[in-house]
């Protein structure tokens, strides 16, 4: 009796071990089997043909957008039925992460959403294809995102949204400290504040119970992101116009004096080396290097009067750039229903979508014409339509290079070992900046001879 | 004769019975450790960026020569190693101290157990972005800097400065882990029988003769499995770096795995990852066995 309950009990467990592959297999019923590509199981049994987003989850307001968009769609194309799959982020790479084992695995949905500057790593990887063929219309998206998006010559993304960056101020803290608030909201693009302007504010205003500023310490994409318009309005880009070399660039004396500029911050106590989250909304700093996207928080959730200015300047060049950049959808190679896709696609895109798609994800819109659509009434006031005209004058997309994953890491890495640095000595080493710059380029320089350089 | 064979034919079936039952663990171990440690070694000798994954290119043992000669390497291993090192012995033994505290019957004894043991029931990464707050170098936003200001005290930079962050992880660290081994001693120390504690106090032992010849003699058995377990989650540091420091400030926090981490998903470098994951590996093993062998010996 024993024997037999033994034995029923070991074949419930290898059934229910082989029940659990079984399921697994159903949840994923859209992924490959051997030798099949995702796309390849996409064409449902009454002929539609399926095609699928990847996308990285949002807000309410976004996902609702998406749900009311595809439901119309779907409605209007009973041959071509869209569904989108909102991943979860959680931190700066799992989105990334999840994409790359979908490559190994060739396992990629339809249509991708990818991050700016990673456009040109999955562009010379050929994770995903040339777009260019729908959508004859560029020049009615901002240059910058249109620059972003090409590699080669060819378009391989497309996105809807911008970002931008710039600096905010609380007023109530600075007059306090003796700063002209009029002054500064009084600048233009072509009068903006520049790096010594923005330092004696920072002195003036770092007290006892707060900082005089906030640069951006994220650790991860936020710092080369919003601090690359400070190395070209000094006179060097991170990495060379053609995405191939680094050396002479991100480790060059322009790029060391800027990072001093920056490090100089922390090293005087000006800035905090490790910020609290909403530094600037918690009354803890005077002054922000912030996103677009904080006009929204702090208008939702500001108790003191705050403004914004143009992105700071070099003294020497007065040079005016500006950061920019937002995640862009793109066709995958896994992707079997090109055409299909590229109509939906063209559709997504059309400024009816970018606009209402910009206000409810609450960032500026790619496309010129869209700002005339009544949903982006708002970018035509203070203080949105400053980050527009950034946008559409001084905006620079980070640099187009296979390696950016390689070079953003160190660099990023970098940089938080040269804050650490000036934060424990209390003074800026240049050496100790140079050093650090030449180990990023040559990490970049590996990378891109290792894989991409011909 | 007949009752020997009766007893040999029981025998197989419960050995029979034994391997049925083992199949799923075995299955579910090479599907998720064999065959990946596989795959880790194979891949470990080719060219592969993870973007690139039908661009493979056989490279023999250069991501082996490439890694030896890697200072982020050595360094990764030098800060795993001291983690280790520290916060073995740490949570050990103060997981051990504690376990001694709440073994006594008192009233709100199981008060103390949960609130020793509430630190294992919270994510790590929730307690990393905790810790991250208190330690925070500004007196007005970090909690622990704050106090140390009203008592006329410096602040200090805890993960901002190379000499201190890696010994603020370590003392976090232990204080989120020791509540685990803390509920390991305290089942040893009741398998204590109480006759070994009266029939010493009757031959006058005091406490702590009474700690070194029968409380510890009997928890040997506890002893090694907490140092081996302990050990193992200790060169898996990834969490509280990966949250908190970021592997910095200049790599003072980087190990091992945050290194393979950063190589293999970060930049792509696949089969280099594999390599740095292969070599630690066998370090891991290594230092299993030889610990195995130090404790086998006493």
């Amino acid at each position: 009796m024993k024997k037999v309950i033994s034995l029923l009990l070991a074949s419930a467990m290898i059934v229910g071990l082989t029940a659990c592959g079984g399921s697994n297999s159903g949840a994923t019923s859209s992924a490959p089997a051997d030798g099949q590509t995702a796309a390849q199981t996409t064409e449902a049994a009454d002929g539609a043909v399926q095609i699928t987003i990847w996308q990285p989850s949002d807000k309410e307001s976004v996902e609702n957008w998406w749900v009311d968009r595809l439901a119309e769609w779907n409605a209007e194309h009973p041959d071509i039925q869209v569904n989108r799959e909102a991943i979860d982020r959680s931190d700066s790479y799992a989105y990334d992460n999840k994409v790359a084992t979908a490559v190994t695995s060739n396992d990629l949905p339809d249509i991708l959403f990818v991050d700016g500057p990673q456009v040109s790593y999955y562009a010379a990887n050929e994770i995903i294809v040339p777009i260019s063929d729908y959508f004859p219309d560029l020049d009615d998206f901002v240059p910058s995102t249109v620059a972003q998006c090409t590699y080669n010559d060819q378009l391989y993304a497309i996105a809807a949204t911008e970002s931008s960056v710039a600096f905010y101020y609380n007023k109530d803290m600075l007059k306090e400290c003796g700063v002209d608030t009029d002054d500064l909201d009084s600048r233009t693009i072509d009068n903006p504040i520049t790096w010594s302007e923005m330092t004696a504010i920072a002195e003036k205003c770092t007290t006892a119970d707060h900082v005089g500023t906030h640069i951006v310490m994220d650790h991860g994409e936020g710092i080369p992101y919003a601090l690359e318009p400070m190395y070209i309005s000094e006179g060097k880009d991170y990495i060379s116009a053609d995405g191939t070399t680094a050396e002479g660039y991100v480790n060059s004396d322009e790029a060391v004096k800027t990072t001093a500029f920056l490090a100089n911050f922390i090293a005087k106590g000006y800035a905090n080396v490790d910020p609290i989250t909403d530094e600037f909304l918690n009354k803890a700093c005077a002054t922000m290097i912030g996103g677009s996207w904080e006009v929204a928080t702090l208008t939702a959730n500001a108790d003191f009067d705050w403004g914004v200015t143009y992105y700071p300047v070099a003294d020497d060049t007065k040079k005016a750039v500006s950061p920019c950049g937002d995640w862009s959808a793109a066709i995958t190679r896994d992707c079997e229903h090109v055409e299909e896709a590229g109509q939906f696609l063209q559709w997504l895109m059309n400024t009816e979508n970018v606009a209402s798609y910009a206000a409810a994800i609450a960032k500026p819109a790619t496309r010129t014409s869209a700002y005339e659509d009544p949903a982006m009434a708002e970018y035509k006031n203070f203080p949105l339509s400053l980050l527009v005209e950034q946008l559409q004058n001084t905006a620079v997309p980070r640099p187009r290079t296979p390696s950016y994953a390689t070079f953003s890491t160190d660099y990023a890495e970098a940089m938080t070992n040269i804050f650490a640095e000036a934060a424990s000595e209390g003074t800026v080493d240049e050496a100790y900046i140079k050093e650090l710059l030449d180990g990023v380029s040559e990490k970049f320089t590996e990378d891109y001879t290792t894989y991409y350089a011909e | 004769m007949a009752k020997t064979n009766k007893l040999s034919a029981r025998k197989k079936d419960e050995r029979a019975a034994a391997y049925i039952f083992t199949i799923p663990a075995i299955a579910l171990l090479v599907a998720f450790l064999v065959v990946p440690m596989v795959y880790t070694v194979y891949y470990s000798v080719f060219k592969y960026q993870v973007m690139r994954p039908n661009d493979i290119t056989f490279i023999g043992l250069a991501n082996y020569q490439k890694l030896f000669k890697d200072p982020e390497f050595w360094k990764a291993l030098r800060n795993t190693f001291y983690f280790t090192i520290i916060v073995v012995p740490v949570q050990c033994v103060l997981a051990l101290a504690l376990a001694l505290l709440v073994s006594k019957r008192f009233r709100g004894v199981s008060i103390f157990r949960t609130m020793y043991f509430s630190p294992q029931l919270t994510s790590m990464v929730v307690i990393s972005v905790l810790w991250t707050v208190l330690y925070n170098s500004n007196p007005n936003t970090g909690l622990i800097n704050s106090i140390l200001v009203s008592f006329g005290l410096q602040p200090i930079n805890f993960l901002t400065n190379a000499k201190t962050a890696m010994n603020a992880i370590i003392f976090m660290s232990a204080w989120q882990g020791a509540g685990y081994q803390m509920m390991i001693f305290l089942a040893g120390l009741q398998g204590i029988p109480t006759e070994q504690y009266e029939a010493s106090a009757v031959d006058g032992a005091n406490k702590w003769q009474q700690f070194w010849n029968i409380t510890i003699p009997n928890l040997k058995g506890t002893i090694k499995y907490v140092i081996m377990i302990t050990m193992i989650q200790a060169m898996k540091l990834f969490t509280q770096p990966y949250v908190m420091t970021q592997g910095g400030p200049k790599n003072a926090t980087k190990t091992m795995v945050y290194y393979i981490y950063t190589q293999g998903f970060q930049k792509g470098n696949f089969g280099y990852a594999c390599s740095v994951a292969a070599v630690f590996f066998v370090i891991v093993v290594a230092m299993s066995l030889i610990l195995q062998k130090i404790t086998n010996a006493d």
